[in-house]
């Protein structure tokens, strides 16, 4: 054998077990990813004393549903005969979707007006929203509860639906950046064939931008769906506390049980992994264009 | 084309100008209304609210009868557990180097020739869309001091079991944990995208001036991403700095010695425990004031490391 083939072998080697390397550290984090989502899927069908055992399992000895049972007949005991869970669910649904599919829009059509019309205040109202989005949002929380208060939204759906759906920052600028490339060119041959500007934007702008709308309808769905605090300080009767809340309240009724808390758990996870699952594609596309272009 | 329709395409040009300023106002204007009517108001009304009286009582007009004081920041900045909500919070803030580097670690891996690429990205953007309450309800089950899997796996490691809800130390460390395993995937997503972007030539001169796998890494790709991690730096502390949600949901009460309570979390105490708007909106000011600060000095050290060619 001569020195030169031995030298490729040992570089072939050495290529060979940098990539185990790389594929043992990949799925050792991929792993500490999935294993707490494992626990919490697993205890979920355990039974009460399976559940609370000091010996974890990681296999329950018998398949047992009464943590999911628990789950859709728990009631608040107030006037509200649907379970907690159920109702929870549906609350969050009237808030979120509407909220989305809304905000998207009216998104959209500011990024329109900035991306691709000549306008006298265009500056101004831009400039405006650049600042808003270095304002932290926990400085009006109080206020703005103290004015909702004072106007008798606390306690309705309204403060929550409202604000969202005039739009928001984050998703005007990853519109806007998006109708940039769309050729100008395309406007103008819808203007000689005598479409206004609501009329481009309707028929030819919102037909080309699909996967970036989609983006951003999952991910202001997502937020809204598993959002915390504000649901928290506005909803204040149990029957109209959204999943998250009624979660959270419904928790303190299982202490002694794990098997239910995490039923629970897993059925609010449930609705955004399935969306994830079939938009994977526009979740991760609409997040990694965002740091780009900063 | 004859006179007339000449003078009319002027005219139309005129009247289409005008056009376009009122419908471009029209259009853009929601989101700039949304932060007038719900953030700018309220802001200004925030401000007179932390110099009001305004403990159990939610009527601004009222509390303006009874005259402006300072009390609201004297009972703040007097109050031991309002100290320490600010170093909890930086504690927490630890969270960001810790996710930083396993992100840097995990998306340059990524980049390079392996197979079933797509897969590890999917598996890593799972915590990104989870209901933090889910997470936080799941760490409490793992890291549970008598049943938790996580102590029976350290148990069988070091011979002990952490008492996670009952020390301080471990209180922090778990929701740092908890922190890192929700935000990491983000960053990955983020950065993978950065580093697909940078110039191969770079690498190839690097190459040349014999430069090793790591000098590339320290002078050829963190340069070149700088502003892509300087915009996580940038968000993620001012999200950092807002954490509410992790040790609201994990304790309620706040953890051992009040270890839990971030600034978020001592002012949503003030508001809806203690009933006492006015110092919540002092202390509403005060973090807002504090994170426009660190994120200006961000800016303006950024010039130092940031490269933007």
């Amino acid at each position: 054998m001569t020195k030169k083939t031995k030298k490729i072998r040992m570089a072939n080697l050495k290529k060979t077990l940098s990539k185990i390397g790389i594929y043992v550290v990949l799925t050792f984090v991929a792993l500490c990813v999935l294993a707490p989502l494992y626990v919490v899927l697993i205890t979920s069908f355990k039974t009460k004393a399976e559940a609370m055992d000091p010996s974890f399992t990681f296999w329950p000895k018998e398949f047992d549903l009464h943590g999911y049972i628990e789950v859709f007949t728990y009631t608040s005991g107030t006037s509200d005969t649907m379970p907690t869970v159920v109702r929870g669910f549906i609350n969050s649904m009237i808030i979120c979707i509407p909220t989305s599919i809304i905000g998207t829009l009216v998104s959209a059509l500011a990024a329109f007006a900035f991306s691709k019309l000549k306008y006298k205040s265009k500056n101004f109202l831009f400039t405006t929203l650049l600042v808003t989005m270095m304002i932290p949002g926990t400085i009006s929380m109080i206020p703005s509860y103290i004015l909702f208060d004072s106007i008798g939204w606390v306690d309705s759906f309204l403060p929550l639906m409202v604000p969202a759906m005039l739009g928001s920052a984050s998703c005007v600028f990853f519109m806007r950046q998006f109708f940039y490339s769309i050729p100008n060119e395309l406007m103008e041959c819808s203007e000689m064939d005598g479409l206004g500007n609501f009329g481009i934007f309707v028929r030819v702008i919102l037909p080309l931008s699909g996967p970036a709308l989609i983006a951003q309808f999952l991910l202001s769905f997502v937020g809204t769906y598993n959002a915390y605090l504000g649901p928290l300080i506005y909803l204040q009767s149990p029957e109209n506390y959204t999943l998250q809340i009624a979660l959270n309240f419904f928790r303190g009724t299982y202490t002694t049980d794990w098997a239910v808390v995490m039923a629970g758990a897993t059925v609010s996870l449930l609705p955004t992994l399935i969306l994830f699952l079939f938009g994977q594609k526009y979740f991760i596309d609409g997040i990694a264009t965002t740091g780009i272009k900063m | 084309m004859t006179q007339a329709n000449i003078v009319r395409k002027t005219y139309s040009k005129k009247k289409m100008k005008k056009l376009n300023n009122i419908q471009g106002f029209v259009f853009s204007c929601f989101p700039v209304l949304r932060f007038a009517i719900f953030g700018f108001i309220p802001l200004v009304v925030g401000l007179l609210m932390a110099f009001l009286p305004m403990k159990f009582n939610f009527d601004v007009i009222s509390a303006m009868q009874q005259g402006f004081t300072l009390n609201n920041f004297k009972e703040v900045l007097t109050d031991p557990i309002f100290w320490k909500s600010i170093g909890n919070t930086f504690y927490l803030a630890l969270s960001w180097p810790i996710s930083m580097i396993i992100a840097l670690l995990v998306s340059i891996l990524l980049t390079k020739e392996i197979k079933g690429k797509p897969f590890y990205r999917t598996v890593y953007f799972i915590p990104f869309i989870c209901s933090l309450v889910a997470v936080t309800l799941m760490w409490n089950v793992i890291l549970d001091h008598k049943y938790g899997v996580a102590n029976n796996v350290i148990e069988w490691l070091t011979g002990t079991r952490i008492n996670w809800k009952g020390d301080s130390k471990w209180y922090r460390f778990g929701l740092i944990c908890m922190t890192v395993w929700s935000t990491t995937g983000y960053k990955i997503i983020i950065l993978t995208a950065a580093l697909t972007s940078v110039n191969k030539n770079l690498y190839e001169a690097a190459s040349l001036d014999g430069a090793n796998a790591f000098e590339k890494v320290i002078n050829v790709t963190l340069p070149a991403i700088s502003p892509t991690i300087f915009y996580l730096f940038v968000t993620g502390l001012i999200d950092v700095l807002q954490e509410f949600t992790r040790s609201q949901v994990w304790d309620r009460l706040g953890g051992p010695n009040s270890t839990g309570i971030t600034m978020v979390f001592y002012l949503y105490r003030e508001a809806f425990t203690y009933s006492n708007m006015g110092t919540a909106s002092a202390v509403a000011w005060i973090l807002s004031i504090m994170i426009i600060l660190i994120t200006i000095l961000n800016f303006a050290l950024s010039k130092k490391w940031v490269n933007y060619d």
